[in-house]
C-alpha cells in the first residue's frame, strides 16, 4: 500500500473498525470491578459476619437481595467486599510477570547469546511445571497464603511473556531504525528500551491484560481448591468453594460471583485486544 | 478533453468496452471515507494483452487495483461493472462473490516478494494452497505434487523449489514463486501491481519477459500497475495514466510515450532518471536550493572548513578499505575487496542483488564484522564492529524509508536525540528539517503520516543531524517513485556540493549512479571486477558484465 493511502486509512474514524458497543460495555464493566475493588470494604464493611439465624436464605428475602449462605452471610455484601481479594492478585500478577517479561524478555530477544539461552531454558522449566500441582506443593511447604500465591503465578505466568516479548523485540531489532540508532552509538540498553521496547507495547499490553484474565480463573480455581485465599475471606473463588454446597437453597451464592468471573475474564479479554489492535494501528507503517 | 471525452476517444479506439474484449470494465468508482477517490473510468483487456496503469504513489492506481480484486482496505468501497468472459461482477460486490472470483478468474500478483510470501510455510505448500482453493473437487497428494511442479516448471524453477522457504530464494525467485501461486489457478485476468519493484534491474526484465510470455500462451488478460515508464514500453499495449484519481491521458503505448499530450505525463517522462544525466543535476543543484553559507550555517560548518574540504578533493583518502573479505557461515560473500573514497568524492558501488555491495558498506559503517581486511578512516585503522567507530565519522542512509525510521516516535524527538548526541542544541531542529526541504511542522509527525520521499528525506536529515564526515546510502532511492527518486537525488548533489560531503553510494541502478557519482565501482559474486572514473566506466566499459549492466540500463533509457 502506497504512504498516501496510508495517510487516508488512519483517518477512517477508529470506532468503524471494532464493535464498539462490546469494547464500551467491557469498559463499563471493567469501571465497576475497580470500584468495587476501591471501595468495595466500605459499602459492604462487615459483609463476613455470621448469623446463623439468617442462614440459607433464598434471593429476595427482605433485606438480603440475593439471599445468603449457610453462615447467614449477605451473598450481596459478600461479593461487593469479594471483589478486593479477587481481583486484586490476578492485577498484581498481570503487573509483576509484565515487568519479568519486560526485563527478561527485551534483554533476552535484543541480546542474543548465552543470556538469551540461559533465560530461555529457565522458561522451558517454568513452563513445564503444572500450576495447580504448584501451587499445591508451594502451599504445604511454605504454607497457604493470599500473596505466597501471588509470587508464585507471577513466576509461572512470567515465561509467557518472556517469550512474546522476546519475539517482538527479535522481530523489531533486525528493522533498519534499530541500525541507525547503532550509528548514532546509543548503548545497547538505550536502544532496548527507548527504541525496540515502544515498538512491541502493543503485544505487552495486549498480553497483560489477557494475563489478567487468565490469573483471574487461576486464583479462583486455587481458592476453590481451598489454597490461597484463607477460609472465611470475601472472595468471589472462595465464594464457589462454599456456595457449591447449597446451590439448591440459594443458587446465587454460586451464580453471581461465577457470572462476575466470566463477565471481568471476558471484559479484560476484549479490551486487550482492543488496546493491542488500536496500538498497533498508530505504529503501523 | 473532458472525461467523457476521453472515453469516447478510447472507445473509437477500439479500446472501450466491447464484444471481443475479455476483461472490460465499466464505470470503476472508488469511494474514500472523504468522498470520491478515484473517479469513475472503463477499460477492456482483450486476451494476451496487457493493459498498463501508470501514476505515482497515492494516485489511485493501487486502490484500483485492489477495487478489481475486491480488497479495498476499510473504509473505501467501489461502485461499476467487472465483466470476465465467465462471469460479470456488480460492485460493490459480497464476500461470496469475490470468494468464488478472487484466485481463480482474477490473480493479484503484489509488489513486495519479500512480504507476499508466507514466511512459514514451503513455497510448493503456498502454491498448492491456491491450487486447492480454487479447484472444486479435492486433490490427490500425487496430482497436488504433479500441478505443483508444473506451475513451477512455467516460470523456470526447478521442482525441488517447492520444498523451499521463502527467505531461501533471491529476491527473483521468489517472485517467481508468487507469479506461479497467482497463476495455478489459470485466472483470466492477472493484477500485477508493482511486480517488479523490488527487484534488481537484471531481474525486473526477465520477470516482465516471463509474465509477457505466460500471458500469451494463456491468452490471460494483464493489468499492469506501475510508477515505472521505462517497464511499460514494449510490455503494455496499452496504458492509462492516473492522477489524483482521475484518469488523465489514455491510448496505445508507443504514442502516449512518445508524445504524451497531457503535460502530466510529460513530467513523469521527463523525471524519468535513465535519461537524464549527472551534468543535468549538478546544474540543477548548483541553480536551486539553499545558498552554500546558508547551508553551512545551518550545519554549523565554517566557511573556511568547506573550503578545505573542498581543496582537499581527492587529495587525501577519507576511508581505505583493503582485501576486505566476509563471509556468513560457509557462504563467502566478498572475496578481498579493496575500496577507497577520498574527501569530498562521491564514489558509487553498483553491482546485482546478492553481489556483496551492501556487505561493503555494512562493513564500513561497523554494522557488520569482516572477516579479514583492514578498514582505515581517516589514516587511523578501525577494529571491525560499531565500538571503534563513533557517530561523527559516518552515517547511513537505508533503502527502506518505511523501516528505517522508529514508527513510534515522532520526526522531531529523532532528528533531537540525533542532535543530542552530536552535542548540538535541539533548536538546530528546524534548521535541519529546512535543509532537507521539509517545513518545521514535520517535526510533530509520526512515520505513519509521512509519504516514503518525506521519509528519506527525515532519514538523510537524521544522518546529518551529526555532521558525517561521510555519507553512507545504501540503496537510498531504489524504493522511491522516479519523480520521488529525482527530488532526492538532486538534494543529495546539493548537500554534496554544499556541505564537502563524502558520499559512498550504494546501487544496483547504473541511471542513478551515473547522476551522482565521481568514481565507480562494478561489483559482481563478491569481487571489485571494473573501477574508475564513473564517466569512463560507464560509457566504455571494458569487462563483459560492466557492458553487459550498461547495455540493459541504455535499453531501459531508450524505452523513453
Amino acid at each position: 500500500m502506497s504512504s498516501t493511502e496510508a495517510i487516508v486509512l488512519a483517518k477512517v474514524p477508529r470506532s468503524r473498525r471494532r464493535h464498539p458497543v462490546a469494547v464500551w460495555s467491557s469498559l463499563a464493566l471493567l469501571g465497576i470491578a475497580a470500584f468495587l475493588v476501591l471501595f468495595g470494604n466500605l459499602i459492604a464493611p462487615d459483609a463476613t459476619a455470621q448469623s446463623i439465624l439468617d442462614s440459607l436464605l433464598p434471593p429476595g428475602s427482605p433485606g438480603h437481595l440475593l439471599g445468603t449462605d449457610e453462615l447467614g452471610r449477605d451473598v450481596l455484601a459478600l461479593t461487593i467486599a469479594g471483589a478486593a481479594s479477587a481481583l486484586v492478585g490476578p492485577v498484581c500478577v498481570a503487573l509483576g510477570s509484565m515487568i519479568l517479561g519486560i526485563l527478561l524478555g527485551t534483554v533476552s530477544g535484543y541480546l542474543r547469546g548465552p543470556i538469551d539461552f540461559i533465560i530461555g531454558r529457565w522458561t522451558d522449566l517454568l513452563f513445564s511445571l503444572p500450576l495447580l500441582l504448584a501451587a499445591i506443593v508451594v502451599a504445604g511447604v511454605f504454607g497457604a497464603g493470599y500473596w505466597m500465591t501471588v509470587l508464585l503465578l507471577i513466576l509461572l505466568f512470567s515465561p509467557s511473556d518472556i517469550r512474546i516479548v522476546r519475539a517482538g523485540v527479535m522481530e523489531q531489532a533486525a528493522r533498519p531504525f534499530v541500525e541507525a540508532a547503532q550509528m548514532l552509538s546509543l548503548s545497547k540498553t538505550r536502544i532496548m528500551f527507548t527504541q525496540v521496547l515502544p515498538n512491541v507495547w502493543s503485544l505487552i499490553i495486549t498480553n497483560s491484560m489477557l494475563n489478567v484474565a487468565f490469573a483471574l480463573v487461576a486464583f479462583s480455581s486455587l481458592s476453590f481448591l481451598g489454597v490461597g485465599v484463607a477460609p472465611g475471606t470475601a472472595d468471589w473463588g472462595r465464594q464457589l468453594t462454599d456456595g457449591r454446597a447449597i446451590m439448591i437453597d440459594n443458587p446465587a451464592a454460586v451464580l453471581v460471583p461465577a457470572l462476575l468471573i466470566i463477565g471481568v475474564a471476558s471484559a479484560a479479554n476484549l479490551v486487550g485486544d482492543w488496546l493491542g489492535q488500536n496500538l498497533t494501528r498508530t505504529g503501523r507503517s | 478533453m473532458t472525461d467523457t471525452d476521453v472515453a469516447n476517444a478510447a472507445a473509437a479506439d477500439s479500446r472501450g468496452p466491447s464484444a471481443t474484449a475479455q476483461v472490460a470494465v465499466t464505470g470503476l468508482t472508488i469511494d474514500g471515507p472523504a468522498g470520491v477517490v478515484v473517479a469513475p473510468f472503463d477499460f477492456s483487456i482483450a486476451p494476451g494483452e496487457t493493459l498498463a496503469l501508470i501514476g505515482e504513489s497515492g494516485s489511485g492506481k493501487t486502490l484500483s487495483a485492489k477495487a478489481i480484486a475486491g480488497l479495498l482496505p476499510a473504509g473505501f468501497s467501489a461502485r461499476g461493472t467487472i465483466a470476465l468472459s465467465s462471469a460479470t461482477i456488480e460492485l460493490p460486490a459480497t464476500d461470496a462473490v469475490w470468494r468464488a472470483t478472487r484466485g481463480r478468474r482474477i490473480s493479484l500478483l503484489l509488489q513486495d516478494p519479500f512480504t507476499s510470501l508466507s514466511p512459514v510455510h514451503r513455497c510448493g505448500t503456498q502454491i498448492g494452497m491456491t491450487i486447492d482453493a480454487a479447484t472444486d473437487r479435492r486433490l490427490g497428494r500425487d496430482e497436488r505434487t504433479a500441478l505443483i511442479v508444473q506451475s513451477l516448471a512455467e516460470v523456470n524453477l526447478p521442482a525441488d523449489v517447492a520444498r523451499a522457504y521463502p527467505h531461501e530464494l533471491s529476491g527473483g525467485m521468489r517472485q517467481r514463486v508468487a507469479i506461479a501461486a497467482a497463476l495455478a489457478t489459470d485466472p483470466e485476468l492477472l493484477i500485477a501491481d508493482e511486480p517488479t519493484t523490488a527487484l534488481d534491474a537484471g531481474n525486473q526484465g526477465e520477470i516482465l519477459d516471463l509474465l509477457r510470455g505466460l500471458q500469451e500462451k494463456r491468452g490471460m488478460a494483464a493489468l499492469l500497475i506501475s510508477h515505472d515508464l521505462g517497464m511499460v514500453r514494449g510490455r503494455a499495449e496499452h496504458v492509462l495514466v492516473m492522477r489524483n484519481g482521475d484518469i488523465v491521458e489514455r491510448g496505445v503505448t508507443s504514442s502516449v510515450l512518445n508524445s504524451p499530450s497531457h503535460p502530466y505525463t510529460r513530467a513523469l517522462i521527463e523525471a524519468d532518471p535513465s535519461i537524464t544525466d549527472r551534468s543535468a543535476t549538478a546544474a540543477r543543484a548548483a541553480s536551486g536550493g539553499l545558498g552554500v553559507g546558508e547551508a553551512d550555517a545551518v550545519l554549523g560548518i565554517s566557511a573556511g572548513t568547506a573550503a578545505g574540504a573542498a581543496a582537499a578533493v581527492l587529495s587525501s583518502d577519507l576511508v581505505t578499505a583493503t582485501d576486505l573479505t566476509k563471509s556468513f557461515g560457509d557462504k563467502t560473500v566478498l572475496h578481498g575487496v579493496s575500496v577507497t573514497v577520498g574527501r569530498g568524492e562521491t564514489v558509487g558501488i553498483v553491482g546485482e542483488s546478492g553481489s556483496g555491495k551492501t556487505t561493503i558498506a555494512r562493513c564500513i559503517a561497523g554494522l557488520e564484522r569482516e572477516t579479514s581486511g583492514v578498514i582505515e578512516f581517516d589514516g587511523v585503522a578501525l577494529a571491525p564492529g560499531r565500538a571503534s567507530r563513533t557517530p561523527t565519522q559516518m552515517q547511513i542512509v537505508f533503502q527502506d524509508p518505511y523501516s528505517s525510521l522508529n514508527p513510534m516516535i515522532n520526526v522531531g524527538r529523532s532528528l533531537k536525540l540525533a542532535l543530542r548526541v552530536a552535542g548540538r542544541p535541539a533548536s538546530d531542529l528546524a534548521g535541519l528539517l529546512n535543509l532537507v526541504e521539509l517545513s518545521a511542522d514535520f517535526a510533530s509527525k509520526r512515520p505513519a503520516e509521512l509519504s516514503g520521499g518525506q521519509r528519506q528525506r527525515v532519514a538523510i536529515a537524521r544522518a546529518l543531524a551529526v555532521r558525517p564526515q561521510l555519507l553512507i546510502c545504501d540503496e537510498s532511492v531504489s524504493a522511491l517513485d522516479v519523480s520521488v527518486q529525482k527530488q532526492i537525488l538532486d538534494l543529495l548533489a546539493k548537500l554534496r556540493v554544499e556541505l564537502g560531503l563524502s558520499i559512498l553510494f550504494i546501487s544496483h541502478d547504473l541511471a542513478v549512479v551515473r547522476q551522482l557519482a565521481d568514481r565507480v565501482y562494478v561489483l559482481r559474486n563478491g569481487d571489485v571486477i571494473e573501477s574508475g572514473q564513473c564517466h569512463d566506466v560507464l560509457n566504455s566499459p571494458q569487462h563483459p558484465y560492466t557492458q553487459a549492466l550498461v547495455a540493459a540500463s541504455i535499453h531501459e533509457a531508450a524505452a523513453h
